[in-house]
């Protein structure tokens, strides 16, 4: 089917006639997308255009195109206006029928070359009253009303319409055409390339119903529930002809990649391998993976026998932190002052440059540490900033010293290996992980039905193979890559959301090589889903140092922050290495912004000198450079980039060369800490803070990773397949052992607790449509549509700085306000290390008991899954243990069956309503809606606030279950949403 | 349950964690070394929003008078003048009720910033003292007090916000336990603890007994068995004591029509939160149906201006007048924020655009040596003349007031920032 669709397309591109468009298929609508040759003010052109893009369709019916793509498969702009021509010969019968046109842009009908209806090329008023949010609601009112049944106009759409008589006796050619994507007159900026609802229907004499017009047999009813199926399915076949035009550009560049892939080869035969270790006695394994975990655990277990001890102070749980809290800031990782670390036991005996050794077991008098934070002068004590440590703290340090400063390298007691999870656990913990969402009871049925030798490796591979993997690791992508679209006016370091860009690259598990490597070329659009929208900082007086941060961060684990302003005491990256690379980014010279540097003399103001230092002054020019010669040599950068010439693209190759091993490396990590909770490098954005549990593993992995072809799936296929990944919980513990030989709980993310609730559940996520611009009157400048959201992570900050209630978009903030207590960032201003600091706040269960999404998902209305599930004919145990198979992915133990039964036996056999009312038919009332052309008019806000209150309600209850018994199943189905294991990952 | 910790789960805090941890604590480096500052006894604040930009030359910084309907229109204030109980210190006619208590307040008129015209961007400076940045999310005013603070009693969020969540007001790199908890309007209560609608103590009950059995089985220490906690504690101030102090019906019907409309019973509701022992409140002017545009009054807006400034009026004197006689007037900071002021000038619909090159801030109570107004602008409030007043500054006046130490460093990670960028306190409102 997709082939057949390229195949048409590269048809008709070859066939394409000069002057006249082409003609229909019989039977179908050609739709044709013209990019070149429109006149520049508002006007027809005088000539048909050439189509440089074509497909088909079945009717008039319009709403979206398929995605324009370039290079390698990334979304780019057309151009501003584009036209799009629907061209199909149509056999009307005779009579006079009602024609009716609609658009979001201009447009215009033509029957057998006559024109018969067309709607204003701009509206000047609406953009200029609108833009300034001063549009008079009262004009809703005068929309076309078709009649009872028959579909209103949405926001911001054009319509006209006549009556046209038709003879019947020929086939009549109908032409529309439509811009999508003006240029606002005033401004010149362009409008978003929106095709609205574009549509022809007509009703034939005597009918008060609308039809979409056809080309063929088919037949689609406008009305909102016909129109909702219709776009529905239209969306997935344009979906697929998006899957199929990206892989057609992937294909057009294979040759290159295929270069690329055969130096990977190369490199990785020139170059040692890591030799999987043997297997000690006992440790079971499942693969390469557990022999690394299995011989590193009797490795620690032995040498670390020596530094444990019973009894005394315990350096992991005394000291350790006191260390953490005075010294790291200085004297932890790579870079330190005085040359000394304490963050490593050799490290800390030999002590740094100045006093000798900082710790000497058993002397205190003897330590340089010791004799530090015990020390009177002021320019000798330490901590140098800050409190002194209280005398508690000393006194611990002594005592500690003294009884021979025991200093494991693991915190670890116990070196028990926890068993395999069972097989449900393990089902609900792997779809959290993969696809984001807990299992359905069809899929934990289907599971159940595989034999059980190849249960879990089956599961694995339908989950890696399910396009919801793309939805998960997005919502991951989106905070490692600080994606930050604001809905209006973005002026909070704002980017364009390339979420779409990210999404499709999962969807199409793009090689990480290739997809960093468009990232850094930041081309293609930038407002409407390209990787060009990284490359936006709005209101950033240095956006490509701030890109530096995040590239850096991201894919080498190196921490760049510090260094925008200055040289840190503690992270080795220097202010002009920052530059270089952002210099390599702006792919020329940039200047060093003076907001962008510290004045130094205040901090002078205490006598010490400062900890930062300031190497680079203002106003200097850095020229474009590689920084990072310790991970890899420029020279690769001349031989494995497509245009060498080309600074970004320098940069995409040396960050991504299989030289570069820190890349790979950092790259598996990231997906070790996603599936198993703590990194082999645990600060996976910064590996100076802290060194791998298992280099050996690490490394071995990270050339596997380049032999996949940079392939995540992969990597993710040998972790989960891991016995490391099955293993059962530990519950006592709080975090996973950095041995892996026994994980904790992981607390649920955002995005999976939401997601998960409402599949649970079956209650459709229904939220408004992310954008307050319903009715196009904004430029794309100032103005994003982020579609309507069907999994938490398409959420974002509603940005409502401007506190106006009409601004609110209240089904949103229900979800959002759950999603931040969790974690979730909707405004990501810098860039996060792809790790959310966890712990519980008493908001969370307060969100889930009382929010108002916790409204929709226990009130059992008509759209609710659970009504539908209540309502189906099985015994009271049947439905409590689907119900938390459903919901938790186990069965109710003993005691919750015979609780839950107790609690939903009265009424039970009577709970169905035979006779509820019918479902009403009427049609939906003339509703207003709000956008910002409007929202600052009395009645926008007003509207607003009814809409919130009536969010807060929820949807009402449905009349076909008793209302006692409803009632309870309701009060239970709360209960099972707030039971605390929802909240962690087992 | 902890002080400080309303939002975090109560326990951990002594547990040492390995690697990561680092990472995750925060605690206050030092105090500042930029010499002394002032040191005000102030326990509370609420800081008052006027979201879109208010007017100073038709409120607290009035110029001779204009006309925004002649043609062509006349600059300078849209209204008459009148005098306040600070001699010398004049308001505009519909600050009359505010004008009585100017002796326990300081219009700050020569606030300025550079950080342009646009709300979003403006919003947030005004709230968390520094521009946006790529690489560090600064914390909100409210935040920060939460973070040096705490609340005044540990059965209340120390920081509330009667508004809209956005995260100009949130807690930045301090982490969320030191964000707000909030609420839209006095009706619908704080979200997450105020019971959805329909659902009665009863059922409320009734749902938690049923709840029960899925309780109590984390193994001590664990992260569920924090979330646990986290969730007794929840449903507890989902209960009646915590509730209490939202029910503006146990006051006094006199005392609610002195307050006024719904902005004024939120400074009703603040004034009870106060009282419960909240440090920081956030109560928002949006009350955008009475004339559309809020306090934006581009063009039309301006027409119903006075209906706000009447609101606030009314409201503004009603809290000052109800803390001073409850004898917490000196203990609570009153600050009035907006976004930015507005130009002499009208625009061509008879309303004014932006102005952030000066404005009017304010200060109410606090124990501060109040003076009616600071600073002076020039002839049609478009420059400050004498005394500019940075962000920094009028924060880093909250800040002491509050007694907290304006140039204290904060720790982000490992990185110290102090409070504010370089702010210094008005030193002539502390004697």
């Amino acid at each position: 089917m997709l082939r057949r669709l390229l195949v048409l397309i590269a048809l008709l591109n070859a066939i394409r006639p000069a002057g006249l468009g082409a003609a229909a298929p019989a039977g179908k609508v050609l739709v044709e997308i013209c990019e070149t040759g429109l006149p520049a003010k508002g006007e027809w052109p005088e000539s048909t255009l050439v189509a440089t893009e074509a497909y088909e369709e079945d009717v008039f019916g319009f709403f979206e195109l398929p995605q324009k793509y370039i290079t390698t498969g990334i979304r780019a702009d057309r151009a501003f206006p584009t036209l799009v021509r629907a061209t199909a010969t149509v056999n009307i019968p005779a009579g006079e029928h009602r024609l009716l046109l609609r658009s979001r842009g201009a447009a215009r009908l033509t029957l057998d070359g006559k024109q018969i209806l067309a709607t204003p090329f701009d509206q000047p008023r609406q953009f200029a009253a609108g833009n300034a949010g001063e549009l008079p609601m009262e004009e809703q009112a005068t929309f076309l009303d078709l009649g009872p049944g028959n579909r209103l106009a949405p926001p911001g759409n054009r319509e006209a319409w006549t009556s046209v008589t038709f003879s019947g006796r020929a086939p009549v050619t109908v032409r529309l055409e439509t811009l999508v994507g003006g240029v606002e007159p005033k401004s010149k900026k362009p409008f978003r390339p929106e095709l609205g609802e574009t549509v022809v229907a007509i009703a034939l004499a005597g009918s008060s119903t609308w039809h979409l017009l056809s080309a063929g047999p088919r037949r689609v009813p406008y009305t909102d529930r016909d129109w909702a199926t219709y776009a529905e399915e239209r969306r997935e076949r344009i979906e697929s002809m998006n899957t199929a035009a990206r892989a057609g550009r992937r294909a057009a560049a294979a040759p290159f990649w295929n270069r690329r892939r055969s130096a990977a080869r190369a490199w990785l035969a020139a170059t040692p391998e890591e030799t999987v270790p043997a297997l000690p006695p006992g440790f079971p394994a499942q693969n390469a993976i557990d022999h690394f975990i299995g011989a590193r655990l009797a490795q620690v277990k032995a040498n670390d026998a020596p530094h444990r001890k019973n009894g005394g102070i315990d350096f992991f749980r005394e000291i350790k932190p006191i260390l953490e809290l005075n010294c790291y800031r200085c004297h932890q990782g790579e870079k330190v002052k005085g040359g000394l670390r304490l963050d490593q036991r050799e490290e800390a005996r030999r002590g740094g440059k100045n006093d000798g050794p900082a710790v000497v077991p058993g002397q205190p008098a003897a330590s340089a540490l010791f004799r530090r934070i015990t020390s009177t002068e002021a320019e000798d004590v330490m901590p140098a900033k800050g409190e002194r440590l209280s005398r508690g703290e000393i006194e611990l340090m002594r005592r500690w010293i003294e009884e021979g400063a025991t200093w494991p390298d693991f915190a670890e007691q116990n070196f028990e290996l926890t068993p395999l999870t069972d097989d449900l656990t393990f089902l609900r913990r792997v779809s959290l992980d993969t696809v984001g969402v807990i299992p359905s009871e069809a899929e934990i049925t289907a599971f159940g039905n595989v034999p059980s030798a190849e249960r879990r490796q089956h599961a694995i591979d339908r989950l890696l193979a399910d396009p919801r993997w793309a939805d998960h690791g997005t919502s991951y992508w989106l905070d490692v890559l600080a994606e930050n679209p604001n809905l209006i006016n973005p002026t909070l370091n704002n980017t364009g959301p390339f979420r779409w860009w990210i999404y499709e690259s999962l969807l199409d598990n793009k090689p990480l090589d290739l997809f960093v490597t468009e990232l850094v070329r930041m081309e293609g659009s930038e407002r409407f889903g390209g990787p060009a929208g990284f490359g936006i900082a709005s209101q950033n007086d240095a956006p490509m140092a701030a890109k530096g941060i995040i590239l850096s961060s991201a894919f080498l684990g190196i921490e760049m922050k510090c260094a925008r302003c200055h040289d840190a005491p503690n992270h080795a990256g220097k202010q002009r290495e920052l530059f270089a690379m952002a210099a390599m980014l702006e792919m020329k010279p940039i200047k060093v912004p003076a907001t962008s540097s510290v004045p130094l003399d205040p901090l002078r103001a205490g006598g010490r000198e400062p900890l930062i230092e300031v190497t680079l002054a203002p106003g200097t020019t850095v020229l474009p450079a590689w920084p990072f010669a310790q991970v890899s040599d420029e020279v690769v950068a001349a031989k494995l980039s497509e245009e060498p010439t080309q600074s970004r693209d320098r940069l995409a190759a040396l960050l991504t060369s299989p030289q570069n091993e820190r890349f790979a490396q950092v790259m598996v990590n990231r997906l070790w800490e996603f599936f198993m909770g703590r990194g082999i490098v645990a600060t996976v954005g910064d590996w100076e803070k802290s060194s791998a549990s298992h280099p050996e593993l690490l490394r071995w992995l990270g050339r596997e990773f380049v032999r996949s072809g940079y392939d995540q799936k992969a990597i993710a296929r040998l972790i989960l397949g891991s016995h490391a990944y099955q293993r059962a919980v530990d519950p006592a513990r709080q975090e996973t052992s950095p041995l892996y030989h026994a994980p904790a709980a992981r607390s649920i993310r955002a995005e999976q607790l939401v997601d998960s609730l409402f599949a649970a559940t079956g209650k459709p996520f229904v939220v408004e449509p992310v954008n307050l611009d319903l009715d196009s009157v904004r430029t794309i400048d100032n103005a994003l549509d982020l579609g309507r959201a069907k999994r938490a992570w398409m959420l974002a900050s509603t940005s409502n700085e401007r506190d106006r209630p009409s601004l609110v978009l209240p089904r949103i903030q229900a979800v959002a306000e759950v999603m931040e207590v969790f974690g979730w960032r909707g405004a990501r201003p810098d860039a996060g290390p792809g790790v959310r600091v966890g712990g519980a706040n008493v908001l969370q269960p307060a969100l889930l008991a009382n929010g108002t999404m916790m409204t929709w998902l226990t009130r059992l209305s008509e759209d609710h899954g659970l009504t539908r599930f209540a309502l189906e004919t099985q015994t009271l145990d049947q439905f409590i243990e689907r119900l938390f198979l459903r919901f938790f992915t186990r069965r109710p133990s003993g005691p919750e069956r015979i609780f839950y039964t107790a609690a939903l036996r009265p009424g039970y056999a009577t709970r169905v309503v035979a006779a509820a009312p019918a479902e009403r038919a009427a049609s939906a009332p003339h509703q207003k809606f709000v956008a910002w052309s409007n929202h600052m008019k009395s009645e926008a806000n007003t509207l607003r606030l009814e809409q919130q209150a009536a969010a807060r309600r929820g949807e009402i209850a449905t009349p076909h279950l008793e209302a006692a018994w409803r009632q309870r199943c309701e009060d239970v189905v709360w209960a099972l949403l707030n039971a605390p294991e929802w909240t962690s990952i087992l | 349950m902890n002080r400080r910790n309303f939002l975090a789960s109560a326990t951990t805090a002594a547990t040492a964690a390995a690697v990561t941890s680092w990472s995750t604590r925060l605690r206050a480096a030092e105090s500042g070394r930029l010499g002394t500052h002032p040191q005000g006894k102030a326990d509370h604040c609420i800081f008052i929003w006027l979201g879109g930009g208010m007017s100073q030359i038709d409120t607290f910084d009035p110029k001779k008078r204009g006309n925004s309907k002649s043609a062509p229109s006349l600059p300078g204030s849209d209204y008459d003048l009148i005098d306040t109980a600070v001699p010398g210190v004049r308001f505009t006619e519909h600050l009359a009720q505010t004008a009585r208590y100017a002796e326990q307040l300081t219009a700050v008129r020569t606030v300025n910033h550079r950080l342009g015209s646009e709300h979003a961007l403006a919003t947030n400076f005004v709230h968390t003292g520094r521009p946006v940045s790529g690489s560090t999310i600064y914390p909100s005013l409210g935040s920060v007090v939460t973070h040096e603070r705490g609340a005044a009693s540990d059965q209340v969020p120390a920081y509330m916000v009667i508004g809209y969540p956005n995260i100009s007001r949130g807690p930045g790199f301090l982490g969320s336990k030191y964000g707000y908890a909030y609420l839209v309007d006095t009706e619908s209560g704080p979200a997450g603890f105020a019971p959805p609608e329909g659902i009665a103590a009863a059922r409320m009950a009734a749902r938690q007994k049923l709840l029960a059995p899925l309780q109590g089985r984390a193994p001590e220490h664990s992260v569920r068995a924090d979330y646990e906690e986290a969730q007794r504690e929840a449903l507890r101030l989902a209960g009646p004591d915590f509730l209490r102090h939202f029910k503006l019906s146990e006051e006094p019907g006199a005392m609610r029509q002195r307050y006024g409309g719904e902005f004024g019973q939120r400074c009703l509701l603040a004034r009870r939160l106060v009282q419960a022992g909240v440090r920081f409140i956030e109560v928002s002017h949006n009350l955008n149906f009475i004339n559309g545009a809020g306090w934006d009054t581009h063009n039309e807006g301006q027409r119903n201006q006075h209906v706000l400034i009447r609101e606030l009026d009314t409201a503004l004197s009603a809290l000052m007048g109800d803390l001073q006689a409850k004898g917490l007037l000196d203990r609570t900071l009153i600050a009035l924020g907006t976004e930015f002021g507005r130009p002499g000038q009208f625009d061509s619909g008879g309303g004014r655009g932006h102005q952030s090159a000066v404005f009017s801030l304010l200060l109410a109570g606090g124990g501060l040596k109040h003076c009616g107004a600071f600073g002076e602008t020039d002839a049609l409030s478009g420059k400050p003349v004498a005394q500019p007043v940075t962000i920094p500054d009028f924060h880093a006046t909250i800040y002491a007031a509050l007694g907290i130490n304006p140039s204290k460093e904060l720790l982000n990670t490992s990185r110290p920032v102090p409070i504010t960028d370089n702010g210094q306190p008005i030193r002539a409102l502390f004697s």
